[in-house]
């Protein structure tokens, strides 16, 4: 078919006929064309629209791309646009696929339906917080002085440091935080395995990598212990078909988790599966599931855990089938052979090794639930099929969250929920694989020179050289440097606002005095940017081209035009590193970094990107994937949706099939052989040990511990739904949706003498911030819920007046590497100090708070 | 906004809101919208759809989902009502407006307001039980949801209908709606449509154009 014909064939089918399309020219430079023009005329009669001049959708030109921020979904934005400017942003309306049209919204190719987080983006590109100019610190560090500089000075700068602090301090002195916020293209991208800034530092020669993901390290380690893989998920369509779904810390209407898993579980509670929720708070997934809620003590869950494993097991509940078959280590039948000596499941939660059954009664002593109910939902799980139990991200952000996370995939193992439709693996929740890399990945990427667990990098910096290997995780090598603890004096953040987002801040502050390079890339200005030496301007994913991946559920991929031009002098990170190499080492640094690239990309960079995502289009995607659409097609659509046969669930293979899991035994390992035969832990990057089978451990704070005495409420801090953490905090839009507060029972709120509104501090031994109270039925006595990501303001005593908890968090991970974001004990009082919430709040009505019905 | 206002065209419109406050245009068609209090997740995607295509800065929020809750820890319930302008069959604004700036389309019976006549003066925004018209102080008028008829217009749906992620907003003839005849995903296949639920003002006063899947807590008796 001739292109011609593609293109009229398109315009009637997507009944675009008066719009026009982004054309790529031959030239591969001109990203925008002529929108149709505009009438802008004053009404004269009592019909006019009610604000004029109002530049219709249909007069102006119409762009397909995607949001790009690391939430946990991908969707379609629309971007409207006049000349060089985004007027307003619409998102998928079944118009753009294949064979699509107005309305189109089918179960297998839904609309991709971008969340209110997306739908604010023009507020975060056009931020007065926006980054639009090269700028160096004048003042002193964190004092937030900056004056602009040229590009050419900026990066003159940086090589000049960087081969200074390598040649000084060698191999290790970078220390690589580039993080996820500007990710999830296939060609620019930020994060630590497959980012850009990893290549560019590891062909550089120093490079200290930061192995510990923040959100899901508990769930990963489990997955890839007894699974072999952390693609533990399944696709959202699978979510229509539980009969029961357990939610345990999982709140998909705050994190919109994975493309339309949400929608579909309003399915499934049509077609009449039962909800649970397992929290310490009723949240609004319970509401709209109309979930039976067990309010849970924070960081208990794996003793529950255990407790609906003794019933199962001592009702002889269990498919014993399935066990046989597939699992290693459930029970001393399932033990292998050379484990000879070594704990199994079943003896542990039977007590025969330390005399203490895990029952029921036991759990609610811990976790604070009912025995009874702990037996009633043991066995509506273990009865009812299939069920799903989502063990969520939230309760492995915890001391020992691997426990967590290694009990719930028994309890999925004990029950036979693995690997059929309406069952659930997850952990980790990765489905469907994209083919994610567009940019050379070779035997550059991911080099690295010494690795730590993310959060220890402040207590590396204070400490050195008087560091344990254990204490910072450090990963092990297999050549002379193994073991060397990592002299860091310096980091980069690209896509990446982790001092504002790791644990205890005030450690971090601390430590980055001691630096002597601190690079920050970004597209705005964030509370780490005020801590940098230079502010590098970076583009966002409107102003550059690149291809979106589904986030973690989905199968899809959407087109990323270069919607405007950059703003202000912002260029791409591929464009900043690019021109880096050159210029630390010419003509052969530049060229290995970026082959297809010469000297000028800096300044003209659109052949080069267009190269690279035409070569992935056809060189990965249209052969391994079996997708018929031409790259210039999909260009022209900007979307590509999968039709699969039936919904892709984790492990159907192994179950239906007998193949084996990726384990060493080829089984479900609920024993973990890899860890059972580990001798010296100190040598591993976890440090210290993890038991071989999931058991429970007490943390180290918690409602059950003595230091409630001092500290007696339970901070949790989850994410919120208004921010993707920090990113979209300075978006009013969004901010007049809701409050940065802190949540707190009615009973608490009573003894305290607090009400909604009021301003509280709160603190413990290691910070302490300001925020506004919120007072409540819907959260369990004892905990006090601050969402995480707050901008931190401190005010001359170090107090947050934002309300940043990771001010109260301690930098201690769990062995496994899990961030112990929920392992905190505060106390709470009203006071004084002074609150700012980091924009105007007068400015807005306050529907949010109407009708409370308390 | 323009200026200077047109006198005589006030003077005009002046003369046909009385003669409409009293014979309130009959449309041919009423449009109205659907919520789902239940099954909605109270992500408000559609309120910042809503801002975006409206161009707002903080302050007026056309549509607004509103976080009801109740009960007594354990035994709590939440469910949300969301609602922007009812484009009501009789509304308390359009009497109201000194310069006639507000009307009511005969086509469908959406309720807009004349931006070129609006002198800001707020009582309509007193008027609404449902707080939809609101002061907009970038602009010193009043504005509010005109269910994007430039959308309708073309054949398609307001902005807030295409942005629910749960797809439990929508839009319809509004006998339909309350009839449950209207064909739509917003309302499940054992659900009920009301016109009224708690908390809401007394829908006599105007008669909104809006039907509601009610939570059990949320039923008016």
């Amino acid at each position: 078919m001739s292109t011609k014909k593609t293109n009229d064939d398109l315009l009637e089918r997507l009944n675009l006929s008066r719009r026009s399309f982004l054309k790529t020219t031959a030239a591969g430079g001109a990203a925008v064309v002529a929108g149709g023009l505009v009438e802008l005329k004053t009404a004269k009669e009592a019909n006019a629209f009610a604000y004029e001049p109002y530049p219709k959708d249909d007069e102006l030109e119409t762009v397909v791309t995607s949001c790009a921020h690391n939430c946990g979904s991908r969707h379609m934005l629309v971007a409207h646009k006049w000349k060089d400017v985004i007027v307003r942003l619409s998102t998928d309306d079944g118009r753009y696929q294949r064979d699509g049209h107005f309305g189109k919204d089918s179960l297998e190719e839904p609309q991709l339906r971008a969340c209110l987080r997306g739908r604010s983006y023009r507020q975060r590109i056009y931020s007065a917080e926006r980054l639009l100019y090269p700028m160096i610190r004048v003042g002193e560090r964190g004092e937030g002085k900056f004056k602009r500089i040229s590009w050419d000075e900026a990066l003159n700068f940086v090589s000049k440091k960087m081969i200074h602090l390598k040649d000084t301090y060698g191999p290790t002195a970078l220390l690589d935080q580039s993080y996820a916020g500007a990710s999830y293209g296939v060609l620019h991208k930020s994060d630590q395995i497959e980012g850009l800034l990893g290549r560019f530092l590891g062909m550089f020669g120093s490079r200290t990598n930061s192995w510990s993901v923040p959100s899901y390290q508990a769930t990963t380690f489990s997955s890839r212990m007894t699974f072999g893989t952390i693609e533990d998920g399944n696709e959202d369509d699978a979510f229509a078909h539980s009969k029961l779904m357990i939610m345990w810390g999982w709140n998909p209407a705050y994190t919109f988790h994975g493309g339309n898993t949400f929608m579909y579980m309003r399915m499934a509670k049509q077609r009449g599966c039962k909800f649970v929720l397992i929290d310490p708070q009723y949240t609004d997934s319970a509401s709209a599931y109309d979930a039976w809620w067990i309010p849970i003590r924070p960081n208990t869950d794996a003793a529950m855990m255990a407790g609906m494993a003794h019933h199962i097991f001592t009702n002889n509940l269990q498919d014993q089938a399935f066990i046989d078959k597939f699992v290693q280590g459930m029970d001393a039948g399932t033990m292998p052979d050379w484990a000879e000596g070594k704990e199994n499941f079943n003896d542990y939660i039977l007590g025969t090794y330390d005399g203490e059954p895990k029952t029921p009664e036991w759990a609610e002593n811990i976790c604070g639930v009912a025995a009874k109910d702990i037996r009633k939902l043991a066995s509506m799980y273990a009865e009812t099929k299939p069920a799903a139990l989502k063990a969520s991200w939230a309760p492995g952000r915890n001391a020992y969250g691997e426990q967590y996370n290694r009990m719930a995939a028994a309890l999925q193992a004990m029950t036979g929920n693995i690997g059929i439709l309406g069952g659930c693996a997850e952990g980790v929740g990765k489905a469907w694989h994209a083919e994610a890399v567009a940019y050379p990945y070779d035997q550059y990427a991911n080099i690295w020179f010494q690795s730590i667990k993310s959060d220890r990098w402040a207590h590396c910096v204070l400490n050195y050289p008087n560091v344990k290997r254990e204490e910072i995780g450090l990963w092990q090598r297999q050549d002379e440097t193994d073991g060397q603890i990592p002299n860091i004096k310096g980091i980069f953040w690209q896509g990446s606002d982790w001092l504002n987002q790791l644990t205890n801040i005030n450690k971090d502050l601390e430590a980055i005095k001691k630096l002597e390079l601190v690079v920050c890339m970004d597209s705005t200005i964030t509370p780490s940017g005020l801590y940098a030496d230079i502010l590098l301007p970076i583009a966002t994913h409107f102003e550059r081209h690149d291809t979106a991946l589904p986030w973690y559920k989905g199968h899809y991929y959407i087109h990323r035009p270069k919607v405007i031009e950059p703003m202000g002098e912002s260029k791409t990170d591929l464009q900043v590193f690019t021109e880096l190499a050159y210029r630390i080492g010419g003509d052969v640094f530049g060229k290995a970094y970026n082959p297809k690239a010469s000297r000028d990309y800096f300044h003209v960079n659109d052949n080069v990107d267009e190269a690279y995502l035409r070569e992935w289009w056809e060189t990965k995607v249209i052969p391994h994937q079996h997708v018929d659409m031409s790259w210039d097609e999909f260009k022209q659509r900007g979307v590509y949706k999968f039709n699969l046969d039936q919904p892709h669930v984790a492990f159907r293979d192994q179950i239906e099939n007998g193949t084996s899991f990726q384990t060493a035994s080829g089984k479900i390992e609920i024993f973990s052989g890899q860890l059972a035969q580990i001798t010296d832990w100190k040598k591993t990057m976890y440090g210290y040990e993890i038991p071989s089978i999931p058991k429970w451990i007490e943390p180290w704070e918690s409602l059950n511990s003595p230091k409630i005495k001092k500290h007696p409420f339970h901070l949790i801090s989850p994410h919120p739904r208004w921010r993707t953490h920090s990113i979209f905090n300075n978006c009013s839009w969004l901010r007049e949706t809701y409050e940065q507060e802190i949540t707190v029972n009615a009973s608490d709120a009573r003894r305290l003498g607090l009400k909604t509104g009021d301003i509280v501090e709160v603190w413990n031994d290691r910070g302490k911030c300001v925020v506004p109270v919120y007072v409540t039925e819907r959260c369990m006595p004892g905990v006090a819920v601050l969402h995480e990501g707050a901008w931190i303001d401190l005010d001359e005593n170090g107090v947050d007046r934002a309300g940043n908890p990771d001010m109260l968090t301690l930098d201690e991970p769990s062995p496994a590497g899990a961030f112990a974001y929920n392992t905190v004990l505060c106390d709470i009082k009203k006071t004084d100090l002074e609150h700012r919430p980091g924009w105007d709040k007068l400015a807005t009505s306050r529907a949010h708070v109407f009708r409370r019905d308390l | 906004m323009s200026e200077t206002k047109d006198k005589a065209k006030i003077k005009e419109a002046v003369k046909r809101v009385k003669r409409e406050t009293y014979t309130p245009v009959k449309p041919d068609t009423q449009l109205g919208f659907v919520h789902n209090n239940v099954d909605c997740i109270g992500c408000r995607a559609c309120e910042i759809a809503c801002k975006d295509k409206n161009g707002l800065m903080p302050g007026p929020r056309f549509r607004r989902v509103q976080y009801i809750e109740g009960g007594t820890y354990p035994n709590v319930y939440a469910y949300k009502v969301n609602m922007s302008c009812n484009h009501c069959a009789e509304p308390a604004c359009l009497p109201t407006c000194p310069t006639g700036a507000i009307f009511k389309r005969k086509a469908d019976g959406i309720v807009d307001i004349d931006s070129t006549l609006c002198i800001g003066c707020r009582r309509c925004e007193a008027a609404c039980p449902f707080g939809a018209p609101q002061f907009d102080p970038a602009d010193n008028i009043v504005k509010k949801c005109n269910m994007c008829v430039d959308e309708i217009e073309a054949g398609r749906k307001p902005y807030c209908v295409m942005a629910c992620m749960m797809r439990v907003l929508d839009i319809g003839q509004i006998d339909s709606i309350w009839d449950g005849e209207l064909e739509t995903v917003a309302v499940g296949p054992n659900d009920e449509i009301v016109r009224q639920v708690k908390n809401m003002a007394n829908i006599e006063l105007t008669k909104p154009s809006i039907g509601f899947v009610p939570h059990s807590k949320g039923k008016v008796k």
